[in-house]
């Protein structure tokens, strides 16, 4: 019997001295697996940057600043006529620390006119603190943001403690009294109404993930939190609390811990929170599901002003500023603040997962800077959205919506500032930008025509045949490509072939400059695959994704420079260090003079063919410069296009690859017209190399004229010894020669039946 | 019979060649002028109203950095003259990102590029430049000088000579 009784008194004793060991080491060994935190490309400020007042108090909000009286608390400015006073708190980028300062901005009607700081001086150029865009988290969804004591609001602890545990300071980690009440209230009840947990047995709970709510569990409980209370201080205890504790859902994403929850709720730093913030939060901790303030609202509030009422009686804040706060709204943030760009989100990962390993990205902390521009981003997607409403409408008996995907770059630096993957945004799924393989069609023939280019055989004036074309193949086979409109247009200058996007004359030169030659083009300008190297290519039978077809443009509106789209500029630890950088890289890959020529007729196709729907869309003045794409049957609509400062390419269509019935004219245009228009872009206006002269010739023969001289007169850029006939009459007297004449014309049309 | 249709062809391009030689009229741009605001599309191929006059390709015109680069510039060449030369470059990314068009910030990046070794995106980058500096001899020749040291510094002597003397030739205005 003693013998029993001694070996059970062993055996307990034993799985104390286990439980003791376990929590123990759980808390001491625990680093809290941190999801990497992804940042938006910070926003530059500077003197003359094109930024209205209401664009910049955009950007402000956008950051979660609030318009106060006085800017006296950081995350706050005060407006006064075209002056902003902005206290400016402190931020981390990729490369450096910025301190929390005051900062005055002049915003006139020309854009920023000034930037001083506290003491009257002029500031050159100062960036505000990146938005966080979202974090990598784990398969089981845990994502927080880690907080340091000196990062919490005295209000916080205080209040957990008033309305959680109000002995937490002097109980041994469980508090029996209230575990006895709460078993009275329970039983009488006979349901489970109060918890009657001390926030170290809700720690210790959260710990070993059950929730399952069992006497032996509650035993096992309570011991656990007696040791660990035995080990640890009061406070190391509530700073694991506060980091620890789950508050939310954002689909697959758990929000825990406080410094996540505020920014979860309410898009700002938990030291920025006031009283009604702080009372909000701790009454969410009860049950974050029954009281998601965004989706019940009203249980929310009523347990917030319970809080408050708390907080009231404990003393901690007198009772006007309980009732104050009980006044204010519950302030949370229309839509959950991060994770919101899933398609860019994704293209980040993908990026990353080259480098890192998956746990290296959800649990080591890192800090992610992306380039994406938050404007850009909603410019693209608002855009999206409006314009496949619109043209849904146009498809009454469509069985389905339509579905499109946008990718916006800086083509100089390759950076790609937005991606839409398709037109429910926030939904983290099939991202068209990077995974719809899609029939490129005439995204192609700028390709085709930068080759005819290149072989020196052809410019902008020379003049092609649009001809019926019989190609071939093998086993009999015969492929017979037709223009669109089933017509013939005869012999064209090659910048008009290039504007109405012309098959058959585009089908000849490719012919005659040769597949192979065309599809090394292509690889230069970025495309991974080796492309089939057969005559329906010259036509865009040539999968694609949007992304692959912004690299490639990305060429063309970068004057021949290939850079490597990047969404990821550089990689820094949980403690500051620069890990991976992914600098600006560029790689000629076709000479200026001939992608010169290529964009000035590429500019022609905005001013005179399939891109001409657009010019009504966008600002008067501004040059743009772009191709559409239609796949065989309207399967895709495609256009891509760029100015001096973005390249934007669109697609819609159908998931299940059916026909829209929509020219890249008139499906992918207007969307892309419409990012354009919203982007305060910069119009295309590269250098003329030396090497070239503009020139006028007559849009429907392509033959040389003087201004004034004929009616329908395009400008080109052609190389300077390029030979060119002449309009007769019109003005080149030298040009006059008989001989030369008909010389020029045995050479156009002995080109033109090259192939 | 081929080669007789490539004479022919030759004959015709040299005359015609010669034959344009003549004055030029004034450079004319991408229309920048765009039929006013109907919404309706227009069919292709329509007369557009004449497009406004830009200066003549070839201009001389001389580059300038901005204050707000500038500073950037300053604080980049600070960070390289202490071998910092990865936030060197991330300095000059931000400048970049604010005059994406001006050569001389492109150097300015080359030259970092160089300092660190990597020669061949120093090289491309002095290659930018020469794009972008159209017309500004002073930025030409600091672009081909970026171009030669690259190509020096990867054993291209020869290569480099020829740099150098397009550099050379080049006069600011």
């Amino acid at each position: 019997m003693l013998l029993a009784i001694g070996i059970a008194a062993l055996a307990g004793i034993l799985y104390l001295v286990y439980l003791d060991r376990l929590v123990t080491r759980q808390f001491e060994g625990r680093r809290w697996t941190l999801p990497a935190q992804v940042f938006a490309a910070p926003l530059e400020l500077y003197t003359g940057l094109a930024l209205s007042a209401a664009q910049l108090e955009q950007e402000l909000q956008r950051l979660h600043y609030r318009r106060a009286e006085r800017p006296e608390r950081l995350g706050t400015y005060r407006v006064a006529g075209a002056r902003f006073d902005v206290a400016l708190r402190p931020a981390r980028f990729a490369d450096e620390t910025r301190n929390a300062q005051l900062l005055s901005i002049v915003a006139g009607p020309q854009g920023l006119e000034s930037l001083r700081d506290s003491a009257g001086h002029d500031v050159p150029v100062l960036r505000l603190e990146p938005l966080l865009i979202g974090s990598i988290f784990p398969i089981h969804g845990e994502d927080r943001i880690i907080v340091t004591p000196q990062e919490v609001p005295a209000l916080l602890p205080a209040a957990l403690k008033a309305v959680e545990d109000r002995k937490f300071d002097s109980h041994h980690g469980v508090d029996p009294v209230a575990m006895l009440r709460a078993l009275w209230v329970n039983l009488r009840a006979r349901q489970i109404e109060q918890g009657g947990s001390t926030l170290t047995q809700q720690l210790v709970r959260s710990y070993f993930l059950s929730s399952r709510q069992t006497l032996s569990r509650k035993v096992r409980e309570a011991i656990m939190a007696m040791a660990l209370d035995a080990h640890f201080t009061k406070a190391d205890l509530m700073n694991a609390y506060i980091n620890e504790i789950f508050l939310g859902q954002d689909g697959d994403r758990a929000i825990h811990g406080f410094g996540l929850a505020s920014q979860f709720y309410f898009g700002k730093p938990l030291a920025e929170l006031d009283l009604s913030e702080v009372a909000l939060l701790v009454a969410v901790v009860r049950g974050p599901s029954y009281y998601d303030p965004r989706r019940h609202p009203e249980r929310a509030h009523l347990r917030r002003d319970l809080v408050l009422k708390i907080m009231a009686d404990q003393g901690i804040v007198t009772a006007r500023e309980a009732s104050a706060a009980a006044h204010q709204p519950l302030g949370v943030t229309g839509r959950p603040a991060g994770a919101y760009y899933p398609a860019y989100l994704d293209f980040v990962r993908r990026t990353l997962r080259r480098d890192y390993h998956d746990q290296d990205l959800t649990e080591a902390g890192l800090r992610i800077y992306t380039s994406l521009e938050p404007r850009a981003q909603e410019q693209a997607e608002q855009a999206l959205d409006r314009e496949l409403t619109r043209l849904d409408r146009q498809r009454k008996h469509a069985q389905q919506p339509l579905e499109g995907a946008v990718v916006v770059t800086s083509p100089q630096s390759g950076d790609v500032i937005a991606i839409v993957g398709g037109r429910n945004v926030g939904y983290d799924g099939f991202d068209r930008a990077l995974d719809a393989h899609r029939s490129m069609g005439s995204l192609v023939k700028p390709f085709i025509y930068l080759t005819a280019l290149e072989s020196g055989h052809y410019n902008a004036a020379t003049v092609v045949q649009d001809e019926p074309i019989d190609v071939k193949l093998a086993g009999d086979k015969h492929w017979r490509p037709e223009n669109f409109t089933h017509q013939t247009y005869g012999p064209v200058p090659v910048v008009r072939a290039l504007a109405e996007s012309l098959n058959l004359a585009t089908v000849g030169m490719g012919l005659d400059v040769g597949v192979p030659k065309i599809a090394q083009t292509l690889q230069r300008f970025g495309l991974s695959q080796s492309p089939a190297q057969v005559p329906a290519m010259l036509l865009g039978s040539l999968d694609v994704t949007p992304l692959e077809a912004t690299q490639l443009f990305n060429g063309l509106a970068n004057g021949g420079f290939h850079n490597p789209l990047r969404a990821v500029r550089a990689v820094i630890s949980t403690d500051g260090k620069p890990l991976k950088a992914f600098p600006l890289e560029v790689t000629q890959v076709a000479s200026p003079e001939i992608v010169y020529q290529l964009d000035r007729m590429l500019v022609q196709v905005m001013e005179r063919g399939t891109g001409r729907p657009a010019r009504a869309l966008l600002p008067a003045n501004l040059v743009v410069a772009g191709k559409s794409g239609t796949s065989s049957e309207f399967r895709d609509s495609w256009f891509a296009g760029f100015s001096g400062s973005h390249l934007a390419v669109v697609w819609v269509g159908y998931d299940d690859n059916e026909p829209t019935g929509f020219t890249g004219s008139a499906g992918a245009l207007p969307v892309w017209a419409h990012v354009m228009a919203g982007l305060g872009t910069d119009s295309w206006d590269a250098p003329m190399p030396d090497t070239l002269v503009d020139i006028h010739i007559e849009y429907p023969t392509g033959l040389r004229v003087v201004p004034g001289c004929a009616d329908d007169i395009v400008a080109v850029a052609v190389p300077a010894d390029a030979a060119l006939p002449s309009k007769p009459g019109c003005g080149f007297p030298d040009n006059a020669n008989p001989l030369t004449t008909i010389l020029d014309r045995a050479q156009q049309w002995l080109r033109g039946r090259a192939h | 019979m081929h080669i007789r249709l490539l004479t022919l062809v030759l004959i015709a391009a040299g005359f015609s060649a010669c034959a344009t030689r003549g004055p030029l009229p004034p450079g004319a741009p991408p229309s920048g002028a765009p039929p006013s605001g109907t919404a309706q599309p227009e069919t292709p191929g329509q007369a557009v109203p004449a497009p406004p006059e830009r200066p003549a390709p070839g201009a001389p015109r001389q580059f300038h950095i901005g204050p707000a680069a500038s500073s950037l510039v300053t604080q980049a060449r600070t960070q390289a003259g202490g071998g910092e030369f990865g936030p060197a470059a991330a300095t000059l990314e931000r400048a970049l990102r604010i005059e994406p068009g001006n050569p001389l910030l492109w150097i300015e990046l080359g030259r970092v590029r160089l300092a660190e070794n990597n020669a061949a995106q120093a090289d491309a980058m002095g290659r930018k430049a020469l794009a972008l500096a159209t017309g500004d001899a002073g930025a030409q020749a600091a672009a081909w000088q970026l171009i030669a040291d690259s190509l020096r510094a990867r054993g291209r002597d020869p290569e480099a000579a020829e740099a150098e003397g397009r550099a050379g030739t080049l006069v600011p205005h």
